[in-house]
């Protein structure tokens, strides 16, 4: 399809791009371990004073950090660079280049950077996936691992339409930047589960900032204990997404070319 | 040196000014300072629930009181230098601030400063919000409370300069990204972040107590929260003053190499 | 060829709403309650057609609205009135047939990926175009061999030099030879040796492909040697749209005569302005209506040794033009 060929060249691009910083790597593969590490260790700590958290099993809050990472690192692959160039297209107006190119302008600035070497976070995280399955066993059945990946996918959704919403304001706001940074900070709470919030937070990380879709909710499929309510929210809810972030998009091109509204 | 107070009125105007335009930043920092301890409380309340009410001698209560108190001694105790210097270094502009006839350490601790100025009423309000909704339970101790002061105070000369000290990493290498990253992990454990050092295994309690993190963040922490006997109290600050002393010397010999470095390579 | 125009403009209009406020504090509280706004005319009721494989050059002063003129053309601004088509497509609907068939350059943008080698960044190119591979070689070898590409396609485009960058850039934005190609200022910082060469490709490849060429500038010599047709654009207001001799012929009030003599002793005052003289070589300005007269009478009055009739300098020409307003 279409959409894989220009992601390819792209890939490559972000690929050609990052080969003259070879180091990169070997510090990009030490930081995400050092970031694993402490995770492991924080983990560690809890569950030496506790047997369940919030009634998630120890393989269980395992496999969320697996998640998490692994999500984090499709999120620093991609989605990041990419809605930062579109927000720094904006204000240099390189944006026009991609205006004049024949092809669908949001699916080229959403895959116009790709960061290669933030691999080590997506294959990390699917390390420790691999080990929690490991440990959890006979429980994961076809059905659960179904409701993972559906969940994962529509997690990756949701995450991609909301930077994609945040990128787009640059159209209206200088300062967008700085919405980018806070979903970083917010991001962090994804590393537990989202139950253990108070409601009012709760409902922020799930629908204002949504992290419990993009992580909590893939584990919460893996572990079985996954609802069929809240299947529904996440693959709803990123249905809607997409299409209230592509809306916003056009509305924002739009005022980009100066239309009349 | 007579000069000081002077050249720090005129410096702090300056940095007030210019941290008001960096107003979008320091909420950046905010929002990270308070997420952190609050993603914590609610972590390790919740261990304290499933085990049967008290972990180590913590309640929930007991939780909120410690992330809310540490939410603040860190944020009154951050710097970010590191990145400061980063950035100078890469992109040369170290030089001008080399050029004027006062050494830079000065303008920083007056950015640091006013900075708070501006984001500690901010800070205090959500402090109070989140106690509102999270119960802390204090057991106060007046002489505690007093001591606080002065522990407060040092630690944040202490985490300065340590994390100055830090920052001029950035004369060496490239890689101060990585370079901060392990000073963060270690911090998280060793100063209290992750969890009350009291909750961590042994090892790491004593390498807390050797390094000098529990002392820009925790000890405080612990003391306000009349945690500590008089006898620990006392022992704690004069770690802190050892510290202080210790970074006093080292700084002068890392400034120096890392100045000859720099200019080496061509400012 | 179609004897259709390839691009047409009809009283073509963009207009800005900008917010007005004054320096100081009351003013700023002012602005909150009281939003003043003005209207800036960008463009203002152009009009023209451009042939298939022309040449048009659109020169005028900074803030005349020569790139926003493009940038309707192209299909990045919506216009505030007017009718645009550019080989038939509204430019604005931004259809797929329409894209593919243009180009932007940017003088003072790249669309290079900085790190790596242009060469990479052309492969992007040839898939967002999916141009086939037997024509995107053959293009490529061409633009190489006209552009003097070389090894410069295989260095990173970070290590090139302003001009070796502009190269690659012009010849990434041709590899799918498209049919009309707009310039924005394509010579702009460039050594005069580079803007030279540059203008010269722009020459061949239009002789070479047909393709309608409409570059910005506001560098008299980038008009003069490439674009045969100019429009002048000043205060988003058409000017002048005609050939660049009569352009200089209807603004032209004066003629320069040069007269070589011996010394500068004499004194010229009576047959026209003494512009200046220097070891005999006198620069005279007179009405373009008595150059014959005047020339006529030095020529029997004095020991001329030479004597040449010029037109002024064209940025003088030009100068007068934006000054005296719509002729």
């Amino acid at each position: 399809m279409r959409f894989f060929r220009l992601f390819a060249v792209f890939v490559r691009v972000g690929v050609m791009s990052e080969l003259a910083y070879r180091g990169n790597f070997f510090v990009q593969l030490f930081e995400s371990l050092l970031e694993l590490g402490t995770a492991l260790a924080g983990l560690a700590v809890i569950f030496a004073h506790t047997t369940s958290l919030g009634g998630w099993r120890p393989d269980e809050v395992l496999a969320l950090v697996g998640v998490y990472f692994l999500m984090g690192g499709a999120i620093r692959l991609i989605i990041q660079p990419s809605m930062q160039q579109l927000v720094e297209g904006v204000h240099d107006g390189t944006l026009d280049f991609t205006l004049t190119k024949p092809e669908d302008a949001q699916l080229l600035v959403s895959i116009s950077r790709v960061e290669i070497w933030k691999l080590t976070d997506f294959v990390l995280g699917f390390g420790v996936l691999v080990a929690a399955l490991a440990r959890m066993g006979e429980r994961v059945g076809w059905g659960q691992a179904g409701a993972f990946a559906l969940t994962l996918l529509a997690g990756g959704a949701i995450v991609y339409s909301f930077w994609l919403i945040l990128a787009t304001f640059s159209f209206w706001f200088v300062r967008v930047e700085n919405m980018l940074e806070i979903f970083q900070s917010m991001y962090e709470a994804g590393r537990w589960p989202v139950s253990l919030y108070p409601g009012w937070l709760r409902f922020f990380l799930t629908f204002l900032i949504p992290v419990a879709f993009a992580t909590t909710v893939p584990a919460q499929a893996l572990a079985g204990r996954l609802t069929w309510q809240t299947l529904a929210e996440s693959l709803g809810l990123a249905v809607v997404m997409l299409v209230v972030s592509r809306l916003f998009w056009r509305v924002g091109i739009r005022r980009y070319s100066g239309a009349s509204a | 040196m007579r000069d000081l107070p002077q050249i720090y009125a005129q410096q702090f105007k300056t940095s007030l000014a210019m941290m008001l335009q960096y107003r979008a930043s320091l909420v950046i920092w905010l929002i990270a300072h308070v997420l952190e301890p609050l993603i914590f409380l609610v972590v390790w309340s919740a261990v304290s629930r499933s085990s049967g009410g008290s972990v180590g001698g913590y309640s929930p209560g007991d939780f909120a009181a410690y992330f809310i108190v540490l939410m603040l001694v860190n944020h009154v105790t951050y710097t970010w230098v590191m990145y400061e210097y980063e950035y100078e270094v890469r992109h040369g502009t170290l030089s001008f601030a080399l050029l004027k006839p006062l050494h830079p350490i000065h303008s920083n601790i007056a950015d640091n400063v006013s900075s708070k100025l501006i984001t500690l009423p901010g800070m205090a309000v959500v402090a109070v919000i989140l106690a509102l909704i999270f119960r802390p339970v204090f057991h106060l101790q007046l002489w505690a409370l007093a001591a606080f002061i002065p522990a407060l105070f040092l630690a944040f000369l202490v985490r300065f300069l340590m994390e100055w000290m830090l920052a001029l990493a950035a004369f060496w290498t490239t890689r101060v990204s990585a370079v901060n990253q392990v000073y963060f992990v270690v911090a998280l454990f060793l100063s209290g972040q992750l969890a009350p050092i009291a909750l961590l295994p042994l090892p790491v309690r004593v390498a807390a107590f050797i390094l000098p993190f529990r002392w820009t963040v925790g000890f405080p922490v612990e003391l306000f929260l009349g945690k500590l006997t008089p006898m620990q109290a006392l022992t704690g600050i004069a770690v802190q003053l050892v510290w202080l002393g210790l970074s006093l010397l080292l700084m002068r010999v890392v400034w120096r190499a890392g100045l000859r470095i720099y200019s080496a390579v061509g400012a | 060829m179609s004897t259709l125009p390839a691009i047409t403009v009809s009283k073509l209009s963009k207009t800005y709403i900008v917010p007005v406020r004054e320096a100081g504090v009351k003013a700023a509280l002012g602005s909150l309650f009281h939003r003043r706004k003005e209207e800036i005319k960008a463009v203002d009721g152009i009009s023209f057609n451009l042939a298939p494989g022309e040449i048009v050059g659109f020169l005028g002063p900074n803030g005349a609205g020569k790139t926003t003129t493009l940038k309707m053309l192209s299909g990045l601004l919506h216009p505030t009135a007017g009718e645009v088509a550019v080989l038939g497509h509204v430019p604005w609907k931004r259809e797929k047939a329409f894209l593919r068939q243009i180009t932007l350059v940017m003088g003072q943008r790249n669309q290079l990926v900085w790190d790596i080698p242009a060469a990479d960044t052309f492969e992007l190119n040839r898939a967002i175009f999916r141009i086939p591979q037997a024509d995107f070689r053959r293009t490529l070898d061409e633009l190489s061999e006209l552009l003097e590409l070389g090894p410069l396609l295989r260095k990173p485009v970070r290590n090139l030099s302003l001009g070796e960058r502009m190269k690659c850039e012009i010849a990434a934005a041709l590899l799918h030879r498209p049919q009309v190609v707009f310039l924005d200022e394509p010579t702009i910082g460039l050594d005069v040796l580079m803007q030279r060469r540059i203008r010269s490709f722009i020459l061949e490849y239009n002789r070479r492909y047909g393709a309608t060429i409409l570059l910005t500038s506001h560098y008299m010599a980038d008009v003069e040697a490439m674009a045969r047709r100019v429009i002048v654009i000043h205060r988003g207001k058409l000017l002048f749209d005609g050939e660049l001799a009569d352009l200089v012929r209807r603004f032209t009030a004066h003629k320069t005569i040069v007269v070589q003599l011996g010394d500068c002793l004499a004194d010229l005052k009576a047959y026209g302005e003494v512009v200046s003289c220097e070891d005999g070589r006198t620069t005279l300005r007179v009405p373009k209506a008595e150059t014959a007269r005047v020339t006529e009478r030095l020529l029997a009055d004095l020991p001329v040794i030479d004597l040449t009739v010029e037109d002024p300098p064209i940025e003088e020409v030009i100068e007068r033009v934006f000054t005296q307003g719509s002729a």
